[in-house]
This record gives structure tokens, sequence and C-alpha cells, in this order.
């Protein structure tokens, strides 16, 4: 009782307040108007057809298109949002439509009840099968998501006592509180499932969640050590996708109300994928599109006249895109030509052979192919390129940059050790790439690690972050021992790193990368992100983004796509990402690394200014001005091994130092260089 | 924008299959076109056309005074259940289609003919022989049935099959079988014909293979050891005819005695030798004994420019179908696909057909039995076998009965 | 007795393991190089070999057929890679997985009506006739897929590491960037290697024809055993998609023998989803350092 009484004045506090952050700026009402309005339209419009046809055949087609749109944003969260080669996804259509059937006949389910069940199977499963497959990626992705579905295919049709094997299962459609669930009715009640789908989902994926699900596509590693955590992010991912799927398959049991093992294969599922990306992935629309394709196209072309009409006019449309982009010089000839040459040949076949019927699947592959050639973004991809541009559409305006201190709160510094490493050791086989370190960096300072290539200054911080466990030795943090072998973990402890080999987040926009790393705002629990209920800490996320954005000096580049800035502003942007996780201890690895000159003295700036917050931070760098200029204290490694510490003019003048990076002594050119100024350059 | 689009087309697509010429038969001939069972399919569809085109060149049907001729909606249904179930759902809302006439999946069939039954279209299953295409009707109790078979149904070649291997005086058979809905529902119907004629045959294993098998040595091997003395099968032809390879791989001679398919040319070709002796049901052989038969042989191989059809046994049915459902338009005197129905449950003028002379194929249905709307009868099958790449007659007594008796209805 | 009944079995699986190691090995040499493969691989052994049956049935010798059907892959492999592969390379897309699909889709259909919907037995001069060895049955054209397997294999591996063109080829796989600095045309050597795979599988369709005979689906059913080969032994190893090939059929058979013929692919499949759990590279993959 007094759980809902809380809970009701949470949703209805978080609701009052979503109105107080509505803003009321022309912009938003126009992109509100036309992103929205075009959603209500389409609803209404898929809901008002069968009052007007009343066509058992055109009703079929509409049922599966909407079946196949949530099918198809399901998959999209796996194949789109994660960018993994999901093959897996018909078993849990498979899985989904056999749990509705027989708890229908074994357990006396209502039609809500099986589809929630269904639900949850494809969620348990996705869950299950998320776990050995974690470690893929790629090709061993889509092996083991196949493999689950044939396993699952060959369980279904050998387990006869339940499933009837491959027999198939006649599946019964059961009142829905006493409605009969007639063609029309079960078509809305399709579409009901598909606009909750379509909600929530837009909610999830517009969410820190949907921002997690593109980081750990982006770079796994840099997920973890952004704290987000790639391990729990893949699992949701997949397990939020299967279940859709399991959803999906409910409403295909109900609606064909016979199912076969032999129905959720391989072909099955090249059909689903094709549709994603015809559609266009990481979209709504797009996977809407997708299912539009895939559930209407191959029963339409049955029809000479549509595929005669469908042929002319994709050659007209090819023909005249492709002669402007060849005349423009805007893509390869190879995408201008091909799709004219396919669908030329379409509109010749069309005209020369005798049984389309024969020839449908080279002609829908043929469509396919220029889409896919012509489109790489699919459809809705290069539609929204369009109509945002038709429109004028803006992005949705940003709030005003929190002040720094409120984001980067000064910490005292007491001067104390804050990072002792205790004869830390790492190899790898026979190489002692670090070889009994012992170190202490203060809070407060900015520690300066040197050593040429090779020396283990890359693997000393790698350990420190978690990357590799260390061999041997201890690694105190505040007192307290540093978690090992984890990058989620150290991040969570409050150690945040850069990287030398960038892992931006490529496909995110530089606000976004921020955000996704962002602590201590999301606090939000799932059933509220679903519900959309957010906004007010998306803001927030967005104002203390804002705020690390214009610390690096990136903050009119926010609304651009990472992998679309210069190389320096990509630098940067990894260590306004990085303080997004507001570190005790920050690791910068190498920032300087090619950047040009009046960058590195932007560097510099910045570096002083997140020292004067109070951040302490390990600099690993190869130009000794800036080591000189920033560092209060400097450790020098060769070997695996510590030869030198102090100050950096101390550090300079070390003769080991000078060996390391020059030769002997004695060496020619150490004689003729004076050694306060000999460069140290790697 | 879109979403206007499509439907505007699917709209197309809908006024597009109705524009046809007012003064013609509507009929839909629906298969696997393309896929696994495509072979089944097609031969199906040309079989059908052939008699389509044979009465078309005679002017067309005499309806009520008026000759029409035929039109033919193909549909591909690639064998899979849910285009099935979609294209019988197109059929179901095509406002004057007389028929549908084929399907060769038995999955296709339980997926797509309750479309056609709740708008009462008249379909005639040809040539899907599993028994639940028919048994679904039956088990619901169904009172006004619109869905017919013309095919050598699975039981009736259950029967044949299980007889044929007591006759040979054989006590342990191996059941082999492939994991489809076709596979399964054969081994169900040979475990209760066995039962039925008085479990005379003691079953002594059951082995499954997926479709795209090569190597059956395991199945064999379980076979062997078990001490069968045939194989029962029931399969398509490539997986067969891996059985029958990997006999004679492993030197093993059992007799091997399966269902209708064995007489696909994919068994015949693929097997080559090592089918010899393979026994089958078949509703029709591929050898001119009688005048029809020849005609529709030249005409089939001549049309399609094959030397063998792909199935005969799908390619007669389909056209046997195709006369039988003309002569019930003749009779109904109407397009209309209810008076057809009607027509079909008491065709009184007897159809010479290519399998047989059909004289009252079906009677009004009767849920309690479904062989009311069953066209196949014993009779009307005989046992084949494979023989140097041909199917023929492994009972010479067969052979004279179907001679003496279209020689009895040619001198009539 | 009992072990004999072993032993065959644990031959033909072996024989049939072979089979998919040929065709996997078609996976590992697009991979090495451009990290792509052609998903639409299966539809060029069946392309193939219906191309050689065209050839033998022209009236063209065996001996002339063979080298025939593999210049005719090559050209599909080349095909392949102009029309779906490249364009996604350029753009460092994955595009190349949908478009040698959709190629794959189009070759299935094209195929089913030029050459019709039927199997078709394949003539080889090579008998099927069983001969027995230690009383283990196998006839001469499994045999003969063995020797294709393994001669086409050798010949590949030898040319990769004798050649100038085929050190290129290593150096591709290797470190695509590199050797690029080293003036080595990593378009040209995609091409190569598509080319090459393309005769693989020609060969491979060939040699598997007179047991598989040749129809549209002839190679649906294989093509996902040799994708399951290629990536659990690793898609950068050589040899150990043979070693992966013979385990999995071997496998299969045994399966079907002690646990029913129904469930024959699941212990195979389960095996398969723990070995990537456990080792993601494969089985003989290189196991490579995270690197930041």
């Amino acid at each position: 009782m007094a759980v809902e009484a809380v809970l009701t004045t949470t949703i209805l506090d978080r609701i009052y307040r979503e109105i107080l952050y509505a803003e009321n700026k022309l912009t938003m009402w126009k992109r509100l108007l036309l992103v929205r309005g075009a959603e209500i339209v389409v609803f209404l419009l898929l809901t008002a057809i069968p009052l007007e046809i009343n066509n058992a055949y055109a009703l079929g087609l509409l049922t599966l298109l909407a079946v196949y749109g949530i099918l198809l944003i399901g998959l999209d969260v796996t194949v789109g949002y994660l960018g993994q080669i999901n093959l897996g996804h018909t078993a849990f259509l498979g899985l989904g439509a056999y749990a509705a059937g027989l708890s229908v006949s074994y357990l006396g389910f209502g039609v809500l009840g099986a589809l929630g069940l269904s639900l949850v199977v494809g969620l348990v499963f996705g869950g299950i099968l998320a776990l050995p497959a974690l470690r893929l990626e790629g090709p061993q992705f889509a092996l083991a998501t196949l493999s689950f579905s044939a396993l699952t295919v060959t369980t279904l049709n050998e387990w006869e006592g339940l499933t009837n094997g491959a027999q198939g299962l006649q599946v019964a459609r059961p009142d829905l509180f006493g409605l009969q669930l007639n063609a029309q009715n079960f078509y809305w009640l399709c579409l009901i499932f598909l606009a909750l789908v379509w909600l929530v989902m837009r909610n999830l994926l517009s969410s820190q969640w949907g921002r997690a699900f593109e980081a750990l596509r982006d770079s796994p590693i840099a997920t973890d050590a952004m704290g987000i955590g790639a391990y729990r992010h893949k699992v949701a991912g997949f397990a939020i996708g299967s279940a859709l799927g399991g959803l999906a398959g409910g409403l295909y049991a109900f609606n064909f109300q016979y199912l076969q093992p032999q129905t959720f294969v391989y072909d099955l599922m090249i059909i689903l994928l094709l549709g994603i990306v015809l559609g266009g992935r990481k979209s709504l629309w797009g996977a809407f599109v997708g299912a539009s394709l895939i559930a209407l196209l191959p029963n339409l072309l049955s029809s000479r006249i549509v595929f005669q009409t469908l042929s002319i006019l994709g050659f007209l449309l090819a023909f005249s895109a492709g002669a402007r982009c060849l005349v423009k010089k805007k893509t390869k000839p190879f995408q201008a030509i091909a799709p004219i040459v396919a669908m030329g040949t379409l509109v010749i076949g069309s005209l020369v052979v005798k049984n389309t019927e024969d020839w449908r699947q080279a002609i829908f592959a043929l469509m396919l192919f220029s889409v896919v050639v012509g489109l790489p973004e699919g459809l809705m991809g290069f539609a929204s390129h369009f109509l945002a541009q038709l429109f004028r559409l803006a992005p949705p305006s940003l709030p005003e940059a929190s002040p720094l201190d409120t984001v980067l709160v000064n910490k005292p510094v007491d001067g104390e050790a804050l990072l002792e490493l205790k004869n830390l050791k790492r190899y790898f086989g026979g190489v002692k790439a670090v070889d009994g370190i012992s170190l202490s960096i203060r809070s407060g300072q900015i520690h300066g690690l040197l050593g040429p290539n090779g020396s283990g200054k890359s693997t000393v911080v790698n350990v420190i972050s978690g990357l590799y466990p260390p061999t041997a030795g201890e690694m105190l943090l505040h007192g307290k021992p540093l978690p090992t072998g984890s990058l989620f973990k150290v991040s969570r402890v409050g150690i945040s790193r850069t990287f030398q080999n960038l892992q931006l987040f490529a496909e995110l926009t530089a606000l976004d990368n921020v955000m996704v790393a962002m602590k201590g705002v999301y606090r939000s629990v799932l059933p509220l992100v679903l519900l959309g209920l957010i906004k007010e800490e998306e803001k927030r996320a967005q104002a203390d983004s804002l705020a690390l954005l214009t610390l690096v000096d990136l903050k009119d580049l926010a609304r651009s796509k990472a992998k679309d800035l210069t190389y320096g502003a990509q630098r940067f942007l990894e260590i306004a990402r990085a303080l997004a996780r507001k570190p005790d201890l920050l690791i910068l690895d190498e920032p300087a690394a090619g950047l040009a000159h009046p960058d590195v003295t932007r560097l510099v700036e910045i570096i002083k200014r997140i020292h004067q917050q109070g951040v302490s931070i390990i600099l690993i760098e190869h130009h000794m001005d800036v080591v000189s200029e920033l560092c209060g204290m400097v450790t020098v490694l060769d070997g695996g091994k510590i030869i030198a510490d102090g100050s950096p003019d101390e550090v300079k003048r070390h003769p080991k130092v000078i060996e390391a990076y020059l030769g002997t002594p004695d060496d020619e050119a150490a004689k003729a260089l004076p050694a306060s100024d000999a460069p140290l350059l790697a | 924008m879109k979403k206007v689009l499509t439907i505007s087309l699917m709209a197309l697509g809908l006024f597009a299959a109705q524009a046809f010429a007012s003064d013609a038969v509507k009929i839909a001939i629906t298969g696997p076109f393309s896929g696994g069972s495509a072979p089944m399919g097609i031969s199906m569809r040309n079989g059908a056309m052939l008699a389509v085109s044979e009465i078309n060149a005679r002017g067309g049907i005499d309806v009520d005074g008026h000759r029409m001729k035929i039109q033919v909606i193909e549909r591909d249904d690639e064998g899979k259940n849910a285009r099935g179930a979609l294209v019988a759902q197109e059929l179901a809302s095509m406002s004057n289609l007389s028929g549908v006439i084929g399907t060769v999946n038995t999955g296709v069939v339980l997926a797509g003919d309750r479309y056609l039954q709740q708008k009462g279209i008249t379909k005639i299953i040809t040539p899907a022989a599993g028994s639940a295409s028919m048994t679904q009707w039956s088990k619901a109790g169904v009172k006004n049935l619109s869905i017919f078979r013309f095919s050598a149904d699975d039981s009736i070649q259950a029967a044949m099959v299980v007889k044929e291997a007591i006759d040979r005086k054989l006590t342990k058979v191996a059941i082999f079988h492939d994991t489809t809905n076709y596979g399964v529902s054969g081994r169900e119907d040979l475990l209760q014909q066995i039962k039925k004629q008085g479990n005379k045959l003691k079953v002594v294993t059951t082995e499954k293979f997926n479709i795209g098998d090569k190597d059956m040595t395991a199945q064999l091997l379980r076979a062997k050891l078990a001490g069968a003395q045939a194989i029962l099968i029931w399969g398509i032809g490539p997986e067969m005819a891996a059985v029958a390879n990997g006999m004679a791989a492993m030197g093993m001679k059992l007799p091997l005695i399966g269902g209708w398919t064995i007489s696909m040319s994919n068994f015949i070709n693929n097997a080559g030798k090592n089918g010899n002796g393979a026994l089958t049901p078949q509703s029709f052989i591929e050898e001119p004994i009688t005048p029809m038969a020849k005609r529709f042989i030249n005409e089939y191989h001549k049309t399609y420019h094959v030397s063998r059809i792909p199935s005969p046994m799908s390619a007669a049915e389909g056209y046997d179908a195709v006369y039988v459902f003309a002569a019930a338009v003749k009779q109904a005197k109407s397009t209309d696909t209810h008076k057809i129905k009607e027509a079909l449950e008491d065709l009184r003028a007897p159809v010479k057909g290519v399998i047989a002379t059909w004289r009252h194929p079906y009677s009004k249905w009767n849920p309690a039995n479904e062989r009311t709307h069953e066209a196949f009868h014993r009779d009307q099958v005989v046992m084949g076998m494979v023989k140097n790449g041909r199917i023929v007659f492994a009972h010479e007594s067969d052979k004279q009965r179907l001679i003496k008796e279209a020689h009895g209805e040619n001198s009539k | 007795m009992y072990a004999l009944i072993v032993t065959q079995m644990v031959v033909s699986g072996v024989l049939m393991g072979l089979i998919y190691a040929l065709i996997a090995y078609g996976f590992q040499l697009t991979y090495a190089t451009s990290k792509s493969i052609n998903f639409g691989q299966g539809e060029l052994v069946m392309v193939s070999a219906f191309f050689s049956l065209t050839l033998l049935n022209v009236g063209v010798p065996y001996w002339l057929m063979v080298p025939g059907g593999m210049l005719f892959g090559a050209l599909l492999g080349l095909v392949v890679e102009r029309a779906g592969v490249r364009l996604a390379l350029e753009q460092k897309s994955e595009g190349w997985i949908l478009m040698t699909i959709i190629l794959g889709l189009f070759a299935f259909s094209v195929a089913e009506n030029i050459w019709g919907r039927d199997d078709r037995p394949f003539p080889t001069p090579i008998s099927s006739n069983p001969i027995q060895i230690f009383g283990i049955h196998i006839t001469p054209v499994e045999i003969s897929v063995a020797i294709g397997v393994f001669a086409l294999m050798g010949m590949i591996e030898l040319f990769k590491r004798k050649t100038l063109l085929g050190k290129a080829f290593e150096a591709v796989s290797a470190d695509r960037d590199a050797a690029e600095l080293m003036g080595i045309s990593a378009t040209r050597t995609i091409m190569l290697s598509y080319g090459l795979s393309g005769v693989v599988a020609a060969l491979a369709g060939i040699l598997i024809a007179p047991i598989t005979t040749v129809g549209p689906t002839m190679a649906s059913a294989l093509i996902l055993k040799a994708f399951s080969v290629a990536v659990v032994a690793g898609l950068d190893s050589g040899f150990g998609v043979v070693v992966i090939g013979m385990t999995l059929g071997a496998l299969e058979s045994l399966t079907s023998f002690y646990l029913g013929s129904g469930w024959r692919e699941a212990p195979g499949l389960i095996l398969l989803i723990l070995a990537l759990a456990i080792r993601p590279m494969g089985v003989f993959g290189k196991a490579s350092i995270r690197k930041v």
C-alpha cells in the first residue's frame, strides 16, 4: 500500500516537473509537430484502414506488418545499437510463439497472459544466450547466435511430447475479456502492441541506455573504462531485443494459429536482417519501413502490374539520382551505376520474362541490391536527411552549461599519497613489461611518467586502470586496495583515463560522448526510463556535459559526431569524457601525441584548468616542454624499472635518463648536446 | 508518405489481381515453385497447366451454354507456412475466384486452408499427402467443408507399404523418416498401419535425418545392428537417395519401401543403380501403357523440354484435378465457388483422367469420415518399383488391370 | 565387430568433415585479406557445379572440365568482390554481409530458372562402388574428395608461402596498412583472395557433386556447417579447418549413432558455442593481446 502511494506520488511529481521543464520554443514545437505528428498520422491511418477496407488479405498483410515491426525493433537493438550480427532472432520468435501457443493449450492462459509469457521467455533466453556470447564479436557472435537458433529448432522439433514436433502445433486464439478476436480486432491488438513497443523503445533508446548500447558498439574497452559497463549493457540489450522477439512470436502464433519449428530457420533470419538494413539501422522508423518491405513486397511482387510499375519507377529513380551523383561526383561511380544496371535489368526482365512468379526471388534480390548500394544508410537514413533538409529542422536546443564548479567539485588537496604502487609487476610470457615498480602519487599533483618506447609506462597505466591484472605487487588508492583486472571496477572507484590510441564512441556526438560517461546524474529506475519521465536528469546531464565541453573548448561542436571531429578535437573530447567520471585521479596517456603545435599549447592550458579543479593527474608524455611546464614530479621508466624520480629538472640531468634516451654517456650524440636541454624524444 | 505509397501500391496489387476478363473461370494454382519442394510444385503446376491449355484449346468449359476459358492465377508459396497463409488470405479475398488447386507441403495446407474454408472457397488439395490435411477438419467437427483432396494420401500409401512388407514375409523393419512434417506424419501412419494389419512387423529402430543430410552411415549402422530386414522410408528425393547410396557404400542390401516421393527424379537420378528395386505406391507411372497416359507424357515432355517428369505423380494429379474441377464447373452451370463445391460433392458424369476414370470421386462431407472428400481409393494406387532410372510396375498384375480398365473405358 | 562399426562411422564422418573443411577454407581465404566473407559462398559452389555439369553435357572431357569449372568459379569470385564487397570495404562498413547475401539470393533464383529446380546426377569417371580396407567400406569418390581437399589446400598454402604474389597475400593478411605502405595494393590482393575463394568453391562443387548431386539447394545445408567449421577453427588458421572439420564430421556421426539421429547436430552446436565462449578467436586462431 505504502509503496504504491509513494510510487504514485513520485510519478505525479515527475510529470509535474516534466511539464515545468518543457520548453515552449517555436523550433521545439515544429519538431514535435513534424516528428510526433508523423507518428500519430501513421498510427491513425493504420488504425483506420480496416474500417474502410474490409479485405482479409490486406488485413493479413497489415497484421504481419505490425508483428514484423515489433520483431525488427527488437532486432535493431542488437544489430543497430549493439552493432552485432545477430542470427538468432528467429529463435526468440519461435520460442515466444511456442510459449504462447503451449500456455494457451496446456495452462489455459488468456491472450495477454500468453503474450506476457512470450515476452518473459524471450527475455530469459536472450539473457542466457548473451552470457557465452559476451566475449564474441563479428563472425564469432554471428555463429554463436546461429548455433543457438539451430539448437532451438532441433529442440522444438525433437520434443514431440510437448510441441508435437514437425507435425506442427495448432494454436487457439482465446477471447480477450469476452471480446472475440476476429481478424480485425486481432489486428488492432497487434497495432496497440506495436504502438506501446514504439513508445517504450523510443524512451529507452534515447536515454542513457541507448547511448550506452551505442558506446558499447563503438568501443567496448572505453565503455568499461568510463564506468558504463560493457557486460551489463550487452546482456541487457540482447535480452531486451530478444524479449521483443518473444513478444512478436506470441503475436505470430495467434496470427497464424499454426506453428512448425521449421518456420524459424536461417531463411527467415536473412529476410529479417535485410529488413533492418533496408529500412535503416538505429531507427524505429527504419525498423517499421523495413517491416513493411519484407511483409508486403514479396507478396505484392506476385502481381505483374505492380512489379512492372515498381521496376519502371525504380529505374527512373535510380537513373535520375545516379546521373545527378555522377555529374556532381558526389559518390563513387559504382554506387551510381550499379542501381541503374540492376533496375534496368528488372525493367527488361519485366517485359521479357513469361512467368514472373518463377523469378520472384531474383526480382526481390535485384531491388534489394539497388537499395543497399544506392542508399547504404537504408531508406529511413536517406529519408531523414532529406526531410530534415526539407523542413529545415534544427536539432533540439541545448540548455545552458552548468557552472564548472558544480560539475567538477573542487576537492581539498591534502598532499597525501593518493595512489601507491608497491613492487608492481606485469609479465607477458617471458617479457617483463613492468618489473617491480614502487611509486607514490600524491593528491593534487601532476605526476609525469616518462620513458622510451617499450619502457613499460603504458603497461603501468593499463595495469592501474584495470585493463590487465598485475602479475604481482600491490596497488592502493586512498590506502585501500585497488580493484584489479577490471576497467569497469577501477573506473567506479575514481580513476579515469584517456587512451593513447583514441577510443572515442565514433558514431555518437561529442555531447553524447561526454553524457554517456557522466557520473552521478542518472538515478531513475528502468520503469521511469521506459515511461520517458527522465527529461529532468537528461537536461542536467546535458548541462553538465556542456560545462566539460566548454572546458576543452568544444562547446560549439557539441552536436558533431566524434568521428567527424579533427584529430586534435578528438583528443580533447577524450579528456572531457574522462572528466565526466569526476575522477580523483585522471590518467592522460600521451595526450599530445600527434598534435600540431597550437593544439599542444591548448592542451597545456586545458590540463592546467583541470588541475585547478583539484584533479590529480598522471601524465604520460614525450614532449619534455609539456612535462616541464606541468609536472611537479616525474618518474622515468626503462626496461620496466624506475631509473629516475624527482622534479623535471633533476630528472633531466640524471645520467641514467640520458643513457636510456641517448645511449651511453660517451656516445658522440650525448656529448654534442648540453644535458640541460637534451630533447627527450622517443 | 511512405505508408500512403505502400498502401496505394497494395491497393494497386489487389486491383491488379482482380483485373481479369469477366467471362473466364478463374482458378488459382498454388504450390512451391522455388526452393526445395519446387520439383513437386512445378510438376504439379505444369501438369495442371497442360490440362488448362487443352480445355482452353477446345474453347473452354461449357458453363450453362456459354463457353468460358480458364484463367489461372499462380502463387508461389515457397513451401513456407507463413507465406502459404498469406497466399491463402489473398486468394480468400479475391471476389470472383472459382477455386484453388494445389499445395505440396502439408504444413502449408494446415497454415493456409483455414482462410479458404472460412470463405467457403473450393479447394482441391493436390499433391500434398499428409493425413492431417483432411483429418484436421474431421477432428474439428466441421459440418460444411469446401476443401477436397486429390492425391494418394499417406494413409493409403502407408497401408500399401506395410502390406508389401508383410507380403514379402518380412518381420523386422527399420523406419527411416525426415524431420519435416511429411516425414514425421508418415512415421505415425506407418506405425498405425502396422498395428492395424495385425502387428506382423516389428519395428526394430526408428531413424531420422534432416533435409540436406548426405551421410546416413550412423542411421544405417543402427538399422543393421538391430537386424532390420527392410527399410520403410518417408522423406523426399535427395535424402532418400543418400540412404540408398549409403547402403550401397556399406555393402548393405535391404529392400527400400517408401512413400510416393521415391518416384521423384531427384531420387532416381541421385541413387542411380543403387535405387534399383526400391518400392513405392504410385498413382501414376510414367509408362505409356494407355493412350491417355501416352499422350499426357508426350505432351509434358514436349511442352516443358524434359525427357522425364521431375515428379510424375504430382504432374498427373495436377492434370486430373483440373479436369475434375472443370467437370464440376460444367455441372454447376456456374463459376460460383459454392455451387462448384456442391457439384464436386455429387459429380455425376465420369471424368476421364490420366490416372483413372473418375466416377463420383467425392460425396457429401461427413465429419466422421474424411474419405468423403478424398478422391483416391486403394485401387487407384499401384505399387511401383525403381528400375534402371524409371519407375515400372512392381506387380505385372496391376499393369494388366489398368490396361484392361482403360481398354474397357474406350470400348464403352 | 563393434570397434569396426565405430571406425566405419568415424571414417564416414571424417570424409564428410573434409567437405565442410574445403568450403570453410573458401571463407578463410577472403577473411584473411579483407576481414569479410561471402555469405553467398554456397551459391557459388552450386552455380559452379551447374556450370561444370553444363560443360560435361556439351561434350567437354572431364579433365578439361575441372580447370574450366575452376576458372568459372574464379570469375564468379571476382564478380562477388566487385559487386558485393569492394564498395562496403571502401566505406569501412559491414554492408558486405547483406550484399553477399543478396547476390546469393539472386544467383539461387537465376540458377533455378536456368538449370531447373531438380537435382541432377553429376557424372564422374571415378567409381562409386565401395572398396573394403580392413573391413571399412569406402568409395573411390570419397577418397577423391579427400585427395582433392588436401591437394588444393596444399597448393594454395604453397603459393602463399613461395611466390611473390602469395607473399603479398600474407602481408595484407598480417597487416593491411603496413602492406599498403610497402607498395602492395590491398585492393588487388583482396581481388586475388576472392578469385582463389571462387576456385576453392568451384572445386568443392565439382568434388562433392557426385555425392550430393547438382541442384539449387545442394550446398545450403553444407554451408552453415562450413561456416561453423571456419569460425571455430579460427578465421585466420589455414589447416585448422581440416582438424575441426574432421572432428565435427566424426562427432555428428557418433552422436547420431549413440543419441539417436534426431539429435545429430545438438552436441556439435553446444560444443561450438562453448568453444567460442572459451576461445573467441577460434581453436586455432591467434589470440591477440588487447592494446589501447
